[in-house]
């Protein structure tokens, strides 16, 4: 029963020579991206090509969480749209997403922290989007587990409490997603590596593959953390991204014991408990670019120590499973989106670091819009590449991060 | 995945002693003529080269040397240059 032989996403078709539309890279940017291009603009000649199996790459690999607390007027209505969204589409795709909206608070370890949450929070309900801060002895009512005592590395101040976000069962997205665009007709070849994009004066032509060139008119990059290496590499396009590995685990399961997702900035951990039990925690990058996507015994005990520290119920658990994928990052900790500009039919969504997960949906729905249009929506325009040439940084982090040399 | 970079200085330390500097992208350009173009790519652009790169890193937590080396960003193997 199991071991049906056609995939959910219908029976392995042959790779034509000629599509609409060629999408690089299965994860959910692509496979959102392909489902909104069918669904609500009636384009169907769409092949996905995909190196390994669909989710290989942070598709599978993230932790999970959702949320719309960003910190700047452009990014906290796409990330709304993007949350909003899991019910729409657990309803639409006719599968279930698993969409837990426990809340996420975001602990703060000093007043100076409390002061940016508080402009974070401003931000928010500006926009329409639920976020508090709270003292510590409201963090403590809500999640009993928090150590809120003043002699641990970081004493914990007060939180950013964003009762909206949550987590969202990944997997079921990637292959929701997968299932409702094979269905609109849309093509997913796995195994197939692209390794080339020809262009002919200034115009997209066609994807050069493995399994054989197809022409076309317009191909999207979107393909995780392999999106900068495979753009310079076809295109001679650098863009400002360092790849870097990001790791994440899981403890034994336990008996119900947080019920929202909590993460601390300066302690560099996050957690939550999933539904069969396990603590699912993650940790901040590694501290140089690599493409290795594994686990070191320095992410390891830091996470056993942060989590000890703040979450001291833990202490005594054991790790059950560890992995890593890859975060693309750009200065701005904001994603690229554009189209159309360096070459006529060329688009390119990456740059999404830890957090082309949550926006995956919203990100699918207007890039397709962008692409069966040609026009680029309002709300992605401030995502384009020329920002950095024009200095129009986002300011989604107060500084720039830790893997440049100017810091 | 550890790392161990040779200092020119120290030799063979943890890679948790250094900072990354940065892909190695040539001088800074010139002031004369500079466009946005070139500025953006010498600040802010980088190749993300999956393999053998050239780049710079800092000996923060120990003799405070900034040195280039070779590095294969798949494995986070140190490429020794001969001669
Ligand atoms: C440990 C971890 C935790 C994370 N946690 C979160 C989180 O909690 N919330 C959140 O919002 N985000 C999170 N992220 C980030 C998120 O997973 C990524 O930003 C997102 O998955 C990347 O976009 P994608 O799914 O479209 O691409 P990916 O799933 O990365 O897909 C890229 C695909 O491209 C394929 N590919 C590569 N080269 C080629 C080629 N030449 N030809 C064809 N195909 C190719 C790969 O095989 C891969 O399947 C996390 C990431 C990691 C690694
Ligand atoms: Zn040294």
């Amino acid at each position: 029963m199991f071991l049906k032989k056609k995939p959910m996403w219908g029976e392995k078709k042959k790779l034509k020579s000629s599509y609409d539309v060629v999408l690089i890279g299965g994860g959910l940017h692509s496979l959102a991206t392909a489902y909104y291009l069918a669904k609500d603009h009636g384009i169907t000649d769409v092949a996905i090509i995909e190196k390994n199996y669909i989710g290989y790459g942070g598709a599978g690999r993230n932790t999970a969480i959702v949320r719309a607390n960003q910190r700047t007027q452009y990014n906290v209505p796409l990330y709304n749209e993007a949350l909003k969204l899991w019910p729409v589409l657990t309803k639409d795709l006719d599968y279930n997403l698993m969409f837990n909206n426990c809340g996420n608070l975001n602990l703060m370890h000093s007043e100076a922290a409390m002061k940016a949450a508080r402009m974070t929070i401003a931000t928010a309900q500006f926009h329409g989007v639920e976020s508090h801060l709270i003292d510590a002895k409201e963090a403590k009512e809500l999640v009993p587990a928090l150590n809120i005592s003043e002699d641990i590395t970081f004493p914990i101040h007060g939180a950013m409490f964003h009762p909206p976000g949550g987590v969202v069962r990944h997997d079921a997205v990637v292959w929701g997603l997968a299932k409702g665009a094979a269905k609109l007709g849309v093509e997913i070849h796995q195994q197939t590596e692209a390794t080339g994009i020809n262009t002919q004066n200034g115009r997209i032509t066609g994807v050069v593959t493995d399994k054989g060139t197809i022409s076309c008119k317009q191909c999207l990059v979107s393909a995780g953390g392999y999106s900068a290496a495979l753009i310079n590499g076809f295109l001679g396009i650098k863009l400002p991204i360092s790849v870097l590995t990001i790791q994440a685990m899981v403890t034994q399961p336990i008996k119900p014991l947080l019920d929202h997702v909590v993460s601390s900035g300066a302690y560099h951990c996050y957690a939550n408990q999933t539904l069969k039990g396990e603590i699912a925690t993650g940790a901040h990058m590694d501290q140089w670019p690599n493409y290795t996507t594994l686990n070191t015994a320095h992410y390891i005990k830091h996470q056993a120590e942060a989590l000890s520290e703040f979450l001291p119920a833990l202490r005594g658990l054991r790790f059950m499973r560890i992995w890593g994928g890859l975060a693309d990052m750009t200065p701005d900790m904001a994603p690229i989106m554009d189209g159309n500009d360096q070459y006529e039919g060329f688009f390119m969504d990456c740059g999404w670091g830890y957090f082309g997960f949550k926006s995956c949906s919203a990100v699918g729905k207007h890039m397709a819009a962008f692409m069966a249009t040609n026009e680029c929506p309002e709300i992605l325009k401030p995502f384009n590449l020329k920002r950095y040439q024009e200095h129009k940084l986002m300011g989604e982090t107060a500084a720039l991060v830790n893997y440049t040399p100017d810091n | 995945m550890a790392l161990t970079l040779t200092c020119p200085i120290c030799g063979e330390r943890n890679g948790y002693e250094f900072r990354y500097g940065g892909e190695e992208k040539g001088p800074r350009p010139e002031e004369d003529g500079l466009t946005p173009e070139k500025w953006v790519e010498y600040v802010h652009m980088n190749e993300c080269k999956a393999g053998v790169q050239e780049e710079w890193w800092f000996h923060r937590d120990g003799c405070g040397s900034w040195f280039k080396t070779f590095r294969d960003t798949t494995t986070n193997l140190e490429q020794k240059q001969e001669g």
